[in-house]
This record gives structure tokens, sequence and C-alpha cells, in this order.
């Protein structure tokens, strides 16, 4: 969930909620001692300038729109006795609260579990929160994702908070960032009218800021940092007695904490046709590759010129080719495809009779060429021509690699590359390049699509362990619910014309080879909430998985990929199964000495080894059934 | 609240089977949406529709199973067998090889669903499409009932999803058939002084019908 504004410079800069908890008291402390807790939700919100963890009454987040809501800032480092009271004139209309975790020192949870209280910095505020239906454990345990814990030497309830990973880095408080004009000032209107405002102006002025974060001071971390990091660990599996919510996940949970901080970069504009005619010499040749497309990998491509650019995207035409040669090049394949066409255009009935495996593809693709895209007006209504276009390319693709032959999904692949190129020739030769790299989809024994399943486990692990963990517990930890998704390339979850930039941004293949499975972590970042908070089980997930589709938007689900590469790229402790998904090398300092960590730390290394061997297999994922 | 529980635990999980393109996912759609659509995409992966239907004073909620009928994706299918209540058996009747694979078909259910015991179990073969002209089918009744004579008296019905002929009678059919086995389950386990083999089965059944 994500609220924009023009500006970070108040209180309304656009945060994503990482957790949320209903049914959460709160006593005001301008309360009187007879006041009763006002239920609202708890949650942890990630700001740019860091996380933060907020409260919200109920009746207010209901009738926001339009009207104006008010954030008690506790912001204790300034000015410890600012409490979320002041400024408020009116007691009947109660404040949300947002507390910097930066500025928490502790916390703990008392009277069995429903009640949690922080404890700021300064020591003296205290900010105490009640669990009404479920206990703090939920709370505390998203928290602990979030930030290091250590259990306190003195009370086994409390724990001490081990700073966000990114506050070395980090202004000390909000006041460093000259936030506020005035800096006892601890409430800021927060006006909530954040839809109207324009997207971009938002995502850049964020990304500046963030990158400001990330890259201001780096590398003073590695060895340091992971010591910290293993000094605390032995504690926690000794006592696991001392606190209920267990050491959930321990290995996965160190895993998340190690990750950088989110920046979330603006798309761009789609290549347009003077781009495109400039990136040509005299000749045609195209010499700058890589910046082109970068271009296309963050905007996409126009529509008047793509049935030209994917000829390149899909290895048709080789991007060092002057335009004679292409021009030559398409008579070769041109020729070379009829050859092709007329091998089985050819094929007597009594032939046909006697070759059953081209009969049962021939058949394959009749059922399937009348089932796919028919409400695209390219392949509208019952006698149209480019149905059989259609069908001549998938039977000459059958001609071109007989022993894949034609497998249910292909025709998905080929629609949109046909419904471009509206030629036969070229949308076949593009199909080409389009199988050469997905072929692993269609394998016999779907070792290809186990294997794709089974790295998105493992990405979704790194960067939300708590939701694959939860998936594990579920039944779906095969991940077998995002099937159709790896199959034809999200062709089913998309519109026709998000599927066409789609696929020409991971046709690029940036950032790495396996964007499509970081825009699955993408998409399912988005429906964790959901899937945990309702406690959905395997028919459930699937189910809401499947009707994701057509509900969901392009364009922020590529910058939330593309954002998810860049913080894992930028995370020195990936385990090896991680980078070696992302086609990270293992070579740089940092990763040849987290490397080194994952392989000293015993118990943790175990874990994680089982984790990544796990996910390796695809025969365990149960997926295949015990015989 | 014990209405809301009785419901749950009255789920029945029907799943349907046969050849790519008979038209299991139009019968599941006519079924549960009423709705027929002659150009919807081939199913890829496995996809599930609920719903609600009474039957002798009983709700239940039919949870109708579609999978992908091409033998490419069987591995990715068979998992979902296990737990089915109901099977359907569906070829189409201008499709001579879509009835040929019904045998199949079966088997691989039997194999893969962990039944305990084929012939006691609900089946229904399904003739979909019967609403295309005579010159285009290809299997006739007799044929198809005689096969499933020899294949363990399977209960036979011709259907058309795009006509809405004898869907409903379909599913309906199927659980009639169901609930007999079950009744007759129940009846021998009792006679038998035996303990149930299918607890979940039969949790199922008390819940709902307060045995
Ligand atoms: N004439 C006629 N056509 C039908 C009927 N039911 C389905 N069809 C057509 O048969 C084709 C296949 O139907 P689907 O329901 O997609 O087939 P399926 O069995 O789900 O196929 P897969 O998903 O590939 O396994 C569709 O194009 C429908 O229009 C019917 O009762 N009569
Ligand atoms: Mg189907």
């Amino acid at each position: 969930m994500e609220t924009k504004s023009k500006s970070m410079y108040d209180m309304s800069s656009s945060g994503t909620e990482i957790f949320t908890h209903g049914g959460v008291g709160y006593v005001p402390p301008s309360a009187t001692k007879d006041d009763v807790q006002t239920c609202g939700t708890l949650s942890i919100v990630s700001y740019s300038f860091g996380k933060c963890i907020e409260w919200k009454p109920n009746d207010v987040s209901i009738e926001t729109d339009g009207s104006e809501q008010e954030w008690a800032m506790v912001n204790t480092s300034k000015s410890p006795s600012a409490s979320s009271s002041q400024g408020d004139a009116n007691p009947q209309r109660w404040l949300s609260v947002r507390i910097p975790i930066s500025e928490i020192k502790s916390y703990r949870v008392s009277n069995k579990k429903t009640k949690l209280l922080l404890v700021h910095k300064d020591r003296l505020t205290h900010t105490a929160f009640y669990f009404q239906f479920e206990n703090a454990d939920c709370f505390t345990k998203s928290l602990r994702s979030v930030v290091r814990t250590r259990r306190s030497r003195h009370d086994k309830h409390t724990y001490n908070i081990v700073q966000e990973r990114v506050d070395p880095q980090m202004p000390h408080s909000f006041s460093d960032f000259n936030l506020l004009t005035d800096r006892k000032e601890t409430v800021w209107k927060f006006v909530s009218d954040m839809r109207s405002k324009p997207y971009e102006t938002t995502l850049s002025t964020f990304s500046k800021f963030s990158e400001y974060l990330l890259y201001k001071n780096p590398d003073e971390r590695p060895s340091e940092e992971v010591a910290r990091l293993f000094e605390g660990r032995p504690q926690q599996p000794q006592n696991p007695a001392l606190d209920g919510s267990k050491s959930d996940g321990l290995s996965e949970y160190l895993i998340v904490e190690r990750l950088k901080p989110r920046v979330l970069c603006p798309r761009g504009q789609p290549l347009s046709v003077t781009q495109w005619a400039n990136a040509m010499d005299a000749e045609g040749r195209i010499s700058d590759v890589k910046e082109l497309k970068k271009i296309i990998f963050e905007g996409g491509v126009q529509d008047s010129i793509r049935y030209e650019v994917w000829k390149f995207l899909l290895g048709y035409f080789p991007w060092d080719s002057s335009t004679h040669e292409r021009q030559e090049l398409r008579q070769v394949k041109t020729e070379e495809y009829f050859r092709m066409k007329l091998q089985w255009k050819s094929m007597t009935p009594e032939q046909e009779a006697r070759f059953s495996d081209f009969r049962d593809r021939k058949t394959l693709i009749e059922k399937d060429v009348n089932r796919t895209d028919r409400t695209l007006p390219f392949f509208e209504g019952d006698d149209n021509p480019n149905l059989g276009l259609l069908y001549d390319v998938l039977m000459t693709y059958v001609m071109y690699d007989f022993d894949l032959g034609y497998v249910q999904g292909m025709s998905d692949l080929l629609s949109p590359i046909l419904s471009v190129m509206s030629n036969e020739v070229d949308a076949f030769w593009c199909f080409v390049g389009f199988m050469k790299r997905v072929f692993r989809n269609f394998d016999m024994d779907q070792s290809g699509m186990k294997k794709q399943l089974s790295q998105l486990h493992t990405l979704l692990s790194a960067v939300h362990p708590d939701l694959s963990h939860f998936l594990d517990e579920h039944d779906s930890g095969n991940m077998f619910f995002c099937f159709r998704w790896l199959l034809v390339w999200f062709k089913r979850e998309f519109t026709h014309q998000e599927i066409m930039v789609l696929w020409e941004v991971m046709w690029t293949e940036l950032p790495c080879s396996n964007f499509h499975l970081l825009v699955s972590v993408a998409i399912l970042e988005r429906e964790k909430d959901v899937l945990i908070e309702n406690n959905y089980g395997f028919t459930e997930i699937l189910k809401h998985v499947n009707d994701l589709s057509y509900k969901m938007n392009l364009h922020d689900v590529l910058a939330t990929a593309t954002a998810i590469f860049k913080q894992l790229e930028s995370s020195p402790n990936l385990t090896v199964a991680t980078r070696r998904v992302l086609g990270l090398s293992g070579g740089s300092s940092h990763n040849s000495s987290s490397s080194e960590d994952d392989s000293l730390s015993d118990g943790l290394a175990c874990e994680m080894a089982a984790l990544e061997k796990d996910c390796d297999q695809g025969d365990t994922t149960g997926v295949t059934p015990e015989k | 609240m014990s209405g809301k529980s009785a419901h749950k635990n009255c789920l029945l999980k029907v799943i349907i089977l046969g050849d790519g393109g008979v038209g299991k996912s139009c019968l599941m759609n006519r079924f549960v949406n009423n709705h027929f659509d002659d150009h919807s995409f081939h199913t890829i992966g496995v996809e599930f529709l609920n719903k609600e239907m009474k039957i002798k004073n009983e709700m239940y909620t039919l949870q109708i199973w579609d999978t992908a009928g091409q033998e490419r994706f069987k591995s990715l299918r068979t998992p979902f067998y296990r737990g089915s209540d109901i099977c359907m058996l569906t070829y189409a009747v201008d499709d001579k090889s879509s009835f040929q694979s019904l045998g199949m078909w079966k088997n691989e259910f039997v194999y893969y669903s962990d039944i305990k015991d084929g012939s006691a179990f609900p089946f229904v073969v399904v003739a979909n499409k019967v609403d295309i002209s005579e010159e285009k089918r290809q299997v006739s009744e007799v044929e198809a009932r005689n096969w499933c004579k020899e294949n363990g008296d399977l209960p036979y019905i011709e259907t058309s999803a795009k006509d809405a002929i004898n869907v409903d009678v379909a599913f309906n059919m199927a659980v009639d058939i169901w609930s007999q086995l079950e009744a007759e389950m129940d009846k021998q386990g009792m006679s038998n002084d035996t303990i149930r083999i299918d607890p979940n089965r039969n949790g199922k059944r008390e819940a709902c019908c307060g045995l």
C-alpha cells in the first residue's frame, strides 16, 4: 500500500506499509485515567528516511478522504517530553501516532502478551499498545524482521533494538534532515489527498532522497556488521523457552535484515521513434545496444516501432547488422520459412494417417488456435484470417522443432508477436527467438518449470522470509500457484497492451535473465498481507493468485521488481543460491566474505543449506507425487 | 456459527478430467456461472470454482477442479487428485480419441488419488458437445455405454456446455452417486464393525449430516 505526495519534506511523504495488525488499542497520553483505549491498527511503515511504527485509530482511517488527518510524531531525541497530545486542541478527534524505529530503544511484551510497551531512546517516554484480539507476538515478529533485536540481560521480556541496518548512514533523527521548520513542533498536518498528486514527481523525489541515504557513506560495514550479526545469535536458540514466540525462522529473519533499503525508481518513457532512428548509424547498425536496452527496460517501446525493435530483441536481426544485411537475411529466412511450411502443407492424408506424432501436434494446435486471444481485435470473429496465420506459424514451428512440437502455452506466446508483426515470416522467426529463451518451460518432465518455481522460492525467501515461511507451512512452498505466471510469462495476468511492455522489458534481459522471477516476487509482495492475515491454505492461495489476473498495475509491479533487484544486488549478505538466481557473481569482496560467513556459522549455515537444498531440488517440492 | 462450520465440512471435491479441448472448463463454467464462452482460453495449470448445492436438504459446497488436459502437464496435475470425492471423466462426442483416452484418465486418477477401491468410487462419464450435428459425431451412445459397462458399470450422461443440456444433471448425478456410496460404506462399516478407513470423508459426513 503506498501513499504518494509531492514532497517528502512534509510528513505526508510516501511510505510502504510492511506490516499491519488490526485490533490494537492505544491510550493517549492526554487521556484521563479512566479513558478507554481507542482501537486502531498498528503498522510498520517504510519511508525513504527509515521505518516507523504507526498507529491509526479505526474511525479516522475510514473517514480520511478530503479531511485532514493528524499525525503525532513522537520524537524523543530532540524533545523528550513531546507526546502525541501536544498541539491537539480537540481531544475527541484522536491522533495517529508515528514513531521512527530509530527512536526506539527497546520493547517489552507483558500482560499475557497483550501489552506492547515501546521504550524510547530517552528512556523516559513510553508508548503502550494493547492487543485486543491476538497476542503481541505477531507484531513483534514482524518488527524483528525489519530490525535486529537482542534480548535484555536483565529482563527476559525486554528486547533491545539493535539499530536498523541503514542507521550508520542515517541522520540521527528527523530533525537532522531539517524536515521541520520548528523543531519543537511535533505534530504534522497530514493531508490525505495524495492520490491526486503526480506519481512521477513523487517517485523521483523519493528515489533521489533514498539514493542519498544509500550512497552517502558507503562501505564501512562488512566485517564488523557481520560480526555483530552473529554476536547475539546463540542467545535465542539457547533460551527458546523464555520467549513464547520462539525463534520463528531465525535464519530467514537474519537474511532480511541484511537487505539494504529499497529504492523505488520511476519508470521511464518508451523508446521513441527518434531515439530509435538516432540509435542507428548511416548503415543502419546499432552500436550502443546497452543504452538502447536500458531505455527499453525502463520504459518499453513506442507502439509504432515495436514491430521493428522486437526483431532485434528476439534475436531475429543481429544488432550490428546493416540495413542491407537485414534485407538479405530476411530474404533467406523467408525462403527457409516457406520450405518448412511446405513440409507440413504437402503432407497427404495417407501420410498423416501413418504419422501419429504429427497428427497429435496438429490436433492440439487446431484446438488451441480457436481458444487464443479471441477477444483481441486482431483475432476476433469466426472467419478471421489471422487465425490461419496463427495456425500456420505454429504448424511450421512443429516442423522447425519437431521434438518440442507444440505444447499448450505456445499459442499464448505467439499471439502478441503475431499481432505486432502481422506477417507470418517475421512472426515465426521472432517466435523462434522467444522459444529459444523459454523452451525449458515446456520440458517433457517439467523440470524447467520446477526449477524456476524453486528459484522463485529462493528469491522470495531472501526478500520476504516471513511470506516464504508462511507458504511453506501452508503446503505452498512448491510455489505451484505461480505456474501459470511463469509458463507463459504472465500472459494471462495482464492486458494485451501491458503484456507487450512487460515482454519487451524482459527481453532486454536486464537487470538479469531471471527478471520474471523478480516480477513474481513483486506481485506476491503486494498480496503478502492478504495471504497471511487470512491465513489462507493451499487452495485459497491458489485461488487468490489465480484471481489476480487483470487486477494488477504493470508499472507498479515493474518498478517494484526493479527496486527489489537493486536492493538485493546491493545487499552484501545474500545466500549463494540467491546470488546464483540473480546472476550475481560471488567474486566481490562483500560477497566472498559473506559466503565464508555462510560456511563459518554452524547452525545458521546448516539451516540455510537445508533451505537452499530444498529449493534446488524440484522433485522434493511436492509437485511430483511420491509413488 | 455451527451452520458455518457444518457447511465447511460439507465440501465435496470434484475433479473434471479429460483430454484437452473436450470442454472441461466450459462444463465447469456452465455449471457454476451458467455461462458459456466459445473462445475461452485453454487451461494452464489448475483452476477451481466453488458452487453451493442443496442435496437432500443438506447444503454442500462443490469445489470443482479443472486441470489442463495435455499429457505434458501430467506431473503438475496429478498431485491435485488426492482428496477428491468425485471424478468426472469427460470426452467430446466429436472427438474419438478423447473417448479412447477415458481409460487412461481413469487409471491415472485411481493411481494418483490414493483411493482404496477404484470400483467403489463415484466416477461419472460425461459425453460433452452433444449439440453438434449428427454427422460430426464420432462416438455413439451405444459405444460409450458399452465402455462404461465394461469399466465398472460407470454412470453415463450426455451433456452440452454450449446449449446447457444436462450440465446440472451431470453434477447432481455425481453427487447422488457419491452419497449412495457413502451410505453404503457407512452400513458396511457398521455391520462389519470395522474401523473406517477414511477418517477425512467420514468426518465430513458426520459434521454435515449430524450423525
Ligand atoms: N459445440 C460445443 N462446443 C463446446 C462445448 N463445450 C465446449 N466446447 C468448445 O470446446 C472448446 C474447448 O473447451 P474447453 O472447455 O476450453 O476445453 P477443456 O477441456 O477445458 O480444455 P483444456 O483446458 O485444454 O484441457 C471450446 O472452444 C469450446 O467452445 C459444447 O458443449 N458444445
Ligand atoms: Mg480447460
